[in-house]
């Protein structure tokens, strides 16, 4: 049995992996003929740059997942706190909404200057930023969970005279987190978007800033081992929730409450 | 004092417009250890007339006694089992963990386990599966299985096989009255099957629509253990026309032209 699902995840493993090298391949390859712009280089040079300003990229990157992670869980929480108002008071449910769509809608590149003027530049900035950026995905994921109860389980509980306790506990919560998780999936990408934009405006350690100083010395590899960091960042993030939603909803249908 | 009491049931529901009477002034008495079964065309209010027992609506008029107590009380002593259309296990849990939540929320120690009612419904080996593992005749019962785990006094089912196709349905049916007659509870089941009602019940209450109303009752006195044999004896087909007489009491001729031509004649 064991053996089968080591073979079915390399089956599953390999195609994109092999994709992946070939297109590395053909761009080192087009590099080497000199096809490719001086801002592209090639795989080889970022590869090494990882060796040689690595301890350097540490330094920056830190500040970054810091910022994220507590951006994130602010803005979890601050969700909850909407969703469970918004859930249990149905007139509040509207509200709710509007106000989630509200802050998607704010384009971060433009409102980002203005949070600078009010809490300055700042690793609170960057956390501000980066719970803004995620908010609205936390927000969708757990409104819909908390509503996930159909009325057949509801009227079970009811029979069963189950108390407020029992129902939020043995009925609600487990509904709910399928939602969550998708939502949870959704924003940690977008919360690592939001700390890389608030490090743009003004950072003395982050990731953003790193890519700036990069870009402004005109040194392409650096600037796209960066760019390759932030996307490591960001898979991080959506693979964590998707690790635990493995572990903790294995019960789930494999294509229910995802995204 | 097992049995169920409904004395002048009514139930009203309020329409933006105007007033729905749902169900009319329902008198029933439903013997303790007794199986009933309740059967009418879609709106008749069956589905109504079993929550209002299980309290999950209460009756505009008139009294309900569940084993004695009003609805309310004999649902919060834990004395009523009920098993929806749909089979509504929690997928989260196993097989044990579903049939063993009555037990969690009341808070006590069964004097049958969970196993051996699993035993019971006939799942043996499939203690530790998923609901999603199972199929929709399994699903439903683990379903009648929690539903008995706190050895209600009335166990109240809702078309439990509705989903079903029909060769499943009756080996259900069957299990299903092996199960009742073993843990001795009153049942009482909804369908809209009059060959199911007549296998499975002592007596077969008949709702008409609009508004609900007892349009009578036939006593089955077929003897028991009823096997899927008797369904082409004479008899049994002389108690599922006595059922049909009153399901059909405005009934005429198809070809005719209908009573009320006002109501547009599409579908019927």
């Amino acid at each position: 049995m064991d053996r089968d699902r080591l073979t079915a995840l390399a089956s599953a493993v390999w195609p994109p992996a092999a994709t992946f090298a070939a297109l590395l391949a053909m761009l080192e390859i087009a590099s080497g003929a000199g096809w490719l712009p001086i801002t592209v280089p090639p795989p080889s040079a970022v590869i090494a740059e990882f060796g040689t300003s690595g301890a350097d990229l540490l330094y920056h990157v830190w500040p970054s997942i810091l910022a994220t992670v507590a951006g994130f869980a602010i803005s979890a929480l601050v969700a909850a706190g909407f969703a469970a108002v918004g859930a249990s008071w149905r007139r509040a449910g509207g509200p709710v909404f509007t106000l989630g769509v509200l802050v998607d809608s704010t384009p971060l590149i433009a409102v980002a200057p203005i949070l600078v003027a009010f809490i300055g530049g700042g690793m609170t900035l960057h956390v501000v930023v980066a719970a803004v950026a995620c908010f609205f995905s936390i927000l969708m994921g757990m409104m819909k969970g908390f509503r996930a109860v159909d009325r057949n389980s509801d009227e079970l509980f009811h029979v069963l005279a189950a108390s407020r306790w029992q129902r939020l506990v043995k009925l609600a919560l487990p509904s709910a987190l399928p939602f969550v998780f998708a939502g949870f999936k959704i924003a940690a990408p977008l919360a690592v978007l939001g700390t890389l934009i608030a490090e743009w405006m003004g950072a003395e350690r982050g990731v953003g800033i790193m890519m700036i100083y990069a870009m402004f010395s005109f040194d392409p590899p650096q600037v796209w081992m960066t760019i390759v960091a932030v996307c490591l960042m960001a898979i991080g993030g959506y693979s964590l929730f998707a690790v635990a939603e493995r572990a903790f909803l294995g019960w789930a249908d494999r294509d229910e409450g995802r995204l | 004092m097992g049995g169920i009491e409904l004395r002048g049931a009514t139930k009203r529901f309020a329409l933006p417009d105007r007033e729905l009477t749902a169900l009319d002034s329902i008198d029933m008495t439903i013997p303790e250890g007794a199986f009933a079964a309740l059967i009418g065309p879609s709106g008749c209010g069956k589905s109504t007339l079993l929550r209002m027992i299980a309290d999950v609506l209460q009756p505009t008029e008139g009294q309900i006694a569940v084993a004695g107590q009003p609805p309310k009380a004999a649902r919060l002593s834990h004395r009523i089992g009920f098993v929806f259309q749909a089979a509504t296990l929690l997928p989260w849990r196993t097989v044990r963990e579903n049939v063993r939540l009555p037990l969690e929320i009341a808070g006590v120690t069964p004097r049958r386990s969970p196993e051996a009612l699993i035993d019971l419904v006939g799942l043996h080996g499939f203690e530790d599966a998923r609901p999603a593992q199972l199929s929709g005749g399994m699903q439903q019962r683990v379903a009648i299985a929690r539903a008995l785990v706190l050895e209600p006094s009335v166990l109240l089912m809702d078309e439990p096989f509705g989903a079903l196709d029909e060769i499943t349905r009756q080996r259900m049916n069957v299990e299903l009255l092996r199960i009742w007659k073993e843990s001795g509870t009153t049942a009482v089941l909804v369908t809209h099957s009059i060959s199911e009602a007549v296998f499975m019940a002592d007596t077969v209450h008949v709702l008409s629509a609009n508004p609900g109303r007892l349009a009578g009752s036939v006593e089955i006195d077929l003897p028991r253990p009823r096997s899927l044999g008797q369904m082409k004896l004479p008899a049994f087909n002389a108690l599922e026309n006595a059922v049909r007489d009153l399901l059909f009491l405005d009934d005429r001729p198809a070809e005719q032209a209908p009573r009320r031509p006002k109501v547009a004649a599409v579908g019927s």
